[in-house]
């Protein structure tokens, strides 16, 4: 039986900002159809309204024409609606089967016996009985997944799914997604990522500030027509002139680099040689998990290794902790925005002064600057073009690429010689993405040096003067970018040899 | 001095006896904030049982209806509390404080005229079986009902969160609010029924104090035992069987350094009534010590506010 999802005239209005403005889409099982917009499009409010969790103040949606009246996410739930959330949905004490057993109306034992049966036919492996908090993140999905499984839906909304996942989880969720679609389960998938439409979807609709923008064949689409799409107008093409010259001093050089651990989680890196001249970019490309953390932590001062030798602008700064490499003007980006870079309950000027320097005297003798922090704050959102100007505001209010711009402003205020970031636009959309990268490329272009560290092969080979490998913690040769194909480097990051 | 076994049997007995208003109240707390729902009124709402059980009994003279009216004056109570915090939105910690407060002054009013009244025989059960079997009988036998109830409480508790469905909501909705909301979990209603049942725990409590263990009414009777048991619900780690060995800890404890310092042990009494907590933490805290468990029994969302989008 084919299933026909109509949505008719949604319209959700919040205070101060129009979320759905008149969206009207219609979807058919046998197909996957791609719902692509920037972060804060409305996106994430349409499929709230879609399974229940907010109500919509206009517009009505039809499954299979009959008038749906989803004023709960039980209502969504009877009307066989799955929804796996961005920011998943679990119980991360309870055990696995006790968040698949909680909204069950079978007993415990024939349960079991239906998820394994789903364990089985889509080739999962999870333990039923470990607590949720031990899963990795495409487990967790995984979880997820099976609890809407279990209800035999009709329609599956996937709310960015990717965003968690690791690229083999990825390809993995593609498959299972497949699947899904070819037994007749019809599947709304939600993204930034244009790739990922191209290559999973069917069919996409492009939502811009709460309205769709365009409906369209994924096979009529490229990437730059549905970035454009998304974004509303054309993206200015972002190319770095490659700056290497023979002469320039070196400004930083790490000298026979090893880590230790006894986490068996961590990385071990073994005897790593780099070094960054002024106005250059080094690019560090790698899958993740293969010692860039632990790479960041050293060089950001987080890890302090003895007998290892850091130079940074001839001083020997390896003993230093992040504060103290500050002042000599080294600056920093971790990978994790949120739980790294900034306090997410703390506003945004509280966020700004974390990062005090002797210089700056946010604090005379104990108390806090206030008037000049504040002052400092409103300087950095105008300049990095981050879209408040409200400095009492929490930043966890700040959607990520907001939160990203604040970041390196608060970074880059202070002139420093050396930025180093890792996956600096980690889960951001295109626009933020276009404005980090320009923004990179201008320390470059003021002779100031950038280290990046990042698993994005495209953002290297754009932004990078050199590139080096990581693989199990050791590096490869470093070869300048202009020698450097994405195959290669593909190889490389797979540990594989070009010679 | 000779210890026979006959006088350590009657020992037990009231230690026994002494942690019953401990095992009810924490038990009644621990239910809430695996709810998510942290509420320091147990203080009051020990207090407010009580007098109005106490109250009730004087008036109608009639034991049940104390004990059932002294339930529901906790619920009562803590229904005040589950409004502001859950309907309101109010600060748990703030409203929780202000409830024992509450609790406090309300009583010593409702109180007044109850003071000096003495209490009424509670009927005590297997009296016979009591002074017949030596050691055992006097921990075994001659206890009111409340008591036998206050110690199946914690394996009842331990099994309803454990192995029932409900149970498995509760801590669902200890655990993310949000995710149990977005499940189709009335997280509110939920709360609600937590709060009330803990109120009920605290109001038997109380009634267990001005009805069986002292029965009488004296202001401010509860002398800080509502602290003592939210503060077993923490160092038991949110654990039901973990509360009442606690509970037996700071009761035995209580009572022995009562003989210790009766006997004259030259030990400062200061130090003396400073045991029973001391001893307790330490104890909690080393039979609690697996992190993996603290991390897995703790409620997530203790104390913070939910409330729902729309």
């Amino acid at each position: 039986m084919t299933t026909d999802l109509r949505i008719s005239n949604i319209s959700k209005i919040y205070p101060g900002c129009i979320a759905n403005d008149n969206v009207s889409l219609q979807f058919k099982s046998g197909k996957i159809y791609a719902l692509l917009g920037e972060n804060g499009a409305g996106k994430s409010t349409l499929v709230k309204i879609l399974s229940g969790v907010v109500s919509p103040d206009n517009g009505e949606v039809f499954l299979n024409e009959k008038n749906l009246k989803l004023s709960s996410p039980l209502d969504a739930k009877k009307n066989k609606i799955g929804m796996v959330f961005q920011h998943f949905n679990l119980f991360e004490t309870l055990s696995v089967f006790e968040n698949l057993s909680i909204d069950a109306t079978e007993d415990n034992k024939s349960l079991r016996v239906r998820i394994n049966e789903i364990l089985k036919k889509y080739n999962f492996s999870i333990d039923l009985d470990v607590p949720v908090l031990n899963l990795s993140a495409g487990h967790k999905q995984k979880v997820e997944i099976i609890r809407c499984l279990l209800r035999s839906p009709k329609v599956l909304i996937m709310d960015e799914p990717t965003s968690v996942l690791t690229e083999q989880e990825t390809e993995e969720l593609f498959i299972s997604l497949k699947k899904f679609c070819d037994e007749g389960i019809l599947i709304i998938y939600i993204t930034h990522k244009l790739k990922e439409v191209l290559s999973l979807c069917d069919e996409v609709a492009v939502m811009r500030k709460g309205k769709v923008v365009s409906v369209s064949q994924t096979q009529n689409e490229k990437i730059e027509t549905l970035a454009n799409k998304m974004v509303g107008q054309k993206l200015a093409k972002i190319k770095k002139k490659i700056n290497i010259s023979k002469n320039k001093d070196e400004i930083f050089k790490v000298k026979h680099l090893n880590f230790y651990s006894d986490d068996p989680f961590e990385t071990n890196l073994v005897n790593l040689n780099f070094s960054v001249k002024k106005g250059e970019c080094l690019g560090i490309a790698g899958i993740s998990g293969n010692g860039q953390n632990e790479l960041f932590q050293i060089l950001s001062g987080e890890i302090i290794t003895p007998d290892t030798s850091i130079i940074f602008r001839n001083k020997e700064i390896a003993k230093l902790n992040p504060k103290q490499r500050r002042e000599y003007l080294m600056a920093f980006s971790p990978e994790d925005r949120i739980s790294q870079a900034a306090v997410p309950e703390l506003k945004i000027y509280e966020n700004v002064a974390l990062n005090n320097f002797k210089s700056s005297n946010f604090f005379e003798k104990g108390l806090v600057n206030e008037k000049k922090i504040k002052e400092h704050s409103k300087k950095i959102l105008s300049d990095f073009s981050v879209n408040t100007d409200n400095v009492e505001l929490k930043s966890q209010f700040l959607s990520g690429g907001n939160l990203q711009k604040l970041i390196l402003g608060r970074e880059l205020i202070t002139a420093p010689e050396l930025l180093i970031c890792y996956n600096p636009t980690w889960g951001l959309d295109v626009g933020a993405i276009n404005y980090i990268h320009e923004t990179l490329i201008k320390i470059n272009d003021q002779e100031k040096s950038t280290i990046l560290i990042s698993t994005d092969t495209e953002e290297l080979l754009k932004l990078s003067d050199r590139i080096v490998v990581i693989y199990k913690g050791k590096l490869s040769k470093i070869m300048p970018s202009e020698e450097v194909t994405p195959e290669k480097l593909g190889v490389l990051m797979g540990g594989g040899s070009i010679d | 001095m000779s210890l026979d076994i006959s006088f350590i049997g009657i020992l037990i007995g009231s230690i026994m006896a002494s942690s019953v208003p401990l095992i009810l109240a924490a038990s009644g707390e621990l239910i809430t904030e695996r709810s998510g729902v942290l509420n320091l009124g147990v203080e009051g709402m020990m207090i407010i049982g009580a007098i109005s059980g106490f109250a009730l009994m004087v008036i109608t003279d009639n034991l049940f209806i104390a004990i059932i009216g002294s339930m529901l004056s906790g619920v009562i109570i803590s229904l005040i509390f589950g409004f502001l915090t859950q309907s309101l939105l109010t600060n748990h910690v703030a409203t929780g404080l202000a409830l024992t407060i509450f609790g406090i002054g309300l009583s010593a009013m409702l109180g007044k005229n109850f003071v000096g009244i003495p209490g009424k025989e509670f009927p005590i059960l297997f009296s016979s079986l009591k002074e017949s079997i030596p050691f055992f009988g006097p921990i075994l036998f001659g206890h009111s009902i409340v008591l036998y109830f206050a110690f199946t409480l914690p394996f009842l508790t331990n099994y309803f969160l454990k192995k029932t469905k409900l149970g498995l909501v509760v801590r669902a909705v200890g655990d993310s609010p949000v995710s149990a909301s977005n499940q189709g979990i009335n997280v509110i209603l939920v709360r609600y029924c937590c709060i009330l049942y803990g109120g009920a725990m605290c109001g038997l409590a109380g009634a267990y104090l001005s009805l069986i263990y002292t029965p009488q009414w004296i202001e401010n009777m509860t002398a800080g035992r509502g602290w003592i048991a939210l503060a077993l619900v923490v160092f038991a780690t949110w654990s039901p069987i973990k509360v009442l060995i606690g509970a037996l800890i700071f009761g035995g404890i209580t009572i022995l350094q009562l003989h210790m310092q009766a006997i004259g042990f030259r030990i400062p009494v200061q130090f003396l009534s400073a045991l029973p907590y001391l001893m307790t933490i330490i104890v909690l805290v080393v039979i609690s010590r697996d992190s993996r468990k603290i991390k897995l029994n703790t409620p997530t969302s203790l104390g913070r506010i939910f409330y729902k989008e729309k």
